[in-house]
């Protein structure tokens, strides 16, 4: 559908003509930008599930001391809006020299899925059947060597679905990318789609199948695990 | 939920099969638990926390009592000023219109997202061909990134795009979507609420399963009609999930700012932006980091006040 046929005097509801240079078009210039967007949302997933899964196990069944506050503050900054982290992260890391650099921008996605990933996966640690774990502590093992070679094997689908959430979340992020990101070359997908508004007044042609586009990840996890994500959401939101 | 055993310790061990030398047990047990194994866990997430979301949150407090424009940020002091943002965001008109916008966004946001999901919610309860499908692709708006959904309702509500197109067939006028405040505002609560019903459909429908069908059987022998048995015993049943959906989505609905962002950019004229909006076009256009420190605090006390509120109502 071409603009003309979409914004024009006779609208039709169906399209007449299909033009896919369009969408070739798009994804010629998005190439680069969704590498980026790749890069920063797997880096971010990855050290999101590091630094939490052992936490969520720690929290539920070792149960060091100040859980319940380490619990609830992440509860608290999850609800906290992002607002809240971004001009202190811009000030602090315009000082540190992280603005306008991929670790910069996944360090401050990390600030919306640590606090998410905990909740969720204490939420899933609570039924881990712990006697496996106590099994292999009377063999011998340490609590590091259990984890890694009966907790997580048994945990894998719930660190999945953490996963996957911790992946589309910075996929999806406007806010940081906006604050933190001016080098053009190092923008991700969003940021790219949202600066080609208003830049030479709206391209529609590359707006809208751009946007549908971005939206591919999240139609692929759909189609993948979407039985997985309604329980597993359920149970995590409705604790 | 099992019952937990201290780790290292071996007392609960008399069920095992076979003769157990308890004492070799507790001694092997015991040498892999120390005291700071549980630390050693949660030390990496410790310090994220420290660093990256509790010394952000204090210091963007810490912000909001002091001078912090582009001028003072470059030349690296930003003086102490008191009360001086808090006086110039609270005395500004258009923080209480954002304040207030804010309110209607959320109320009439949460009002359709919960009336469409639970209606969607009880009736996928019936079985009927490419429910699990449907289900799927429900999710497909609410896991999406808000730029793709924000972006399509632009198009959207484009003053000769699809849906004045469509008005236009059933004669009425073209409306002005988003360039007229009043419009602009119902514009993004319609786009708000297409991005979040489904989240409220699937807790709303997990819940509705939860239900023990028996209570159905028997209210359907004592001859209850369908909404009667919705009135009598769905809502009832539901009313600890419905809590809990209405809690979580008041908290997401406040936090709203790439669609807003996008769709109007608080646009025309101020009259759309939301507190967070608000904050960010005061902090990254006007680069008053110091003025909206102070209004970030202030969605910071609301949001707190929103988590007492729910905390008394659980209790009730």
């Amino acid at each position: 559908m071409t603009p003309r046929e979409l914004f024009g005097v006779h609208f039709s509801i169906w399209p007449h003509e299909f033009v896919f240079q369009n969408w070739s078009n798009a994804l010629q210039r998005l190439a680069p930008h969704a590498l980026t967007s790749f890069v920063v949302s797997l880096a971010t997933s990855a050290l999101t599930l590091l630094v939490t899964a052992p936490a969520a196990y720690s929290v539920i069944w070792l149960k060091p001391r100040g859980r319940k506050v380490l619990q609830s503050f992440m509860l608290t900054s999850q609800m906290l809006p992002a607002i809240v982290f971004v001009i202190p992260l811009f000030v602090v890391f315009s000082r540190a020299n992280l603005v306008n650099t991929l670790p910069g921008l996944i360090l401050a996605d990390m600030t919306l899925t640590v606090p998410f990933a905990l909740v969720m996966l204490c939420a899933y640690v609570q039924e881990f059947p712990y006697e496996l774990v106590e099994a292999a502590l009377v063999e011998g093992a340490s609590q590091w060597r259990a984890f890694r070679s009966v907790v997580i094997p048994v945990m894998i689908s719930g660190l999945v679905t953490i996963a996957i959430f911790s992946f589309l979340m910075p996929w999806g992020d406007l806010i940081f990318s906006l604050s933190l990101i001016t080098d053009s070359s190092l923008q991700p997908l969003i940021l790219e789609l949202y600066k080609a508004v208003g830049q030479y007044g709206v391209d529609w042609s590359f707006l809208l199948p751009g946007s549908v586009l971005t939206a591919i990840p999240a139609v692929v996890v759909v189609l993948y695990a979407s039985r997985f994500i309604i329980s597993g959401f359920t149970r995590g939101a409705l604790r | 939920m099992q019952t937990v055993t201290p780790i290292g310790d071996a007392k609960d061990r008399s069920g095992l099969a076979g003769p157990v030398n308890f004492r070799a047990l507790k001694k092997r047990a015991g040498r892999s638990q120390r005291w700071f194994t549980p630390y050693s866990f949660v030390l990496p997430i410790v310090l994220f926390t420290l660093l990256f979301l509790a010394y952000p949150v204090i210091y963007s407090v810490a912000l909001s009592f002091r001078d912090a424009t582009i001028d003072t940020f470059v030349g690296g002091d930003m003086p102490f000023n008191g009360l001086a943002n808090y006086q110039q965001s609270l005395s500004n008109p258009s923080f209480w219109r954002a304040l207030l916008n804010t309110v209607l966004f959320t109320f009439f946001s949460i009002l359709f997202q919960f009336t469409i999901g639970f209606l969607l919610a009880l009736f996928f309860q019936n079985e009927f061909p490419l429910k699990n499908a449907l289900i799927a692709l429900l999710l497909v708006p609410w896991l999406a990134p808000i730029l793709t959904a924000a972006n399509t309702f632009k198009g959207l509500f484009n003053e000769i795009g699809p849906f004045n197109q469509i008005g236009h067939l059933f004669g009425l006028p073209n409306l002005p979507w988003l360039a007229d405040p009043r419009l602009a505002f119902i514009a993004i609560i319609i786009a708000n609420i297409w991005i979040g019903f489904p989240f409220n459909f699937i807790l709303l429908y997990a819940g509705m399963r939860a239900v023990p069908l028996e209570i159905y059987e028997a209210a359907k022998l004592d001859g209850a009609a369908y909404w009667k048995q919705v009135s009598h015993i769905t809502i009832p049943m539901l009313k600890p999930v419905t809590v809990s959906v209405l809690m979580l989505g008041t908290i997401y609905t406040v936090k709203v700012f790439d669609l807003v962002w996008i769709m109007t950019g608080g646009g025309p004229a101020n009259s759309t932006h939301l507190l967070s909006t608000y904050a960010y076009q005061t902090g990254f256009s006007v680069f008053n980091f110091g003025q909206a420190a102070a209004i970030a605090t202030v969605m910071v006390l609301l949001i707190v006040l929103l988590n007492l509120l729910q905390l008394a109502l659980q209790r009730k």
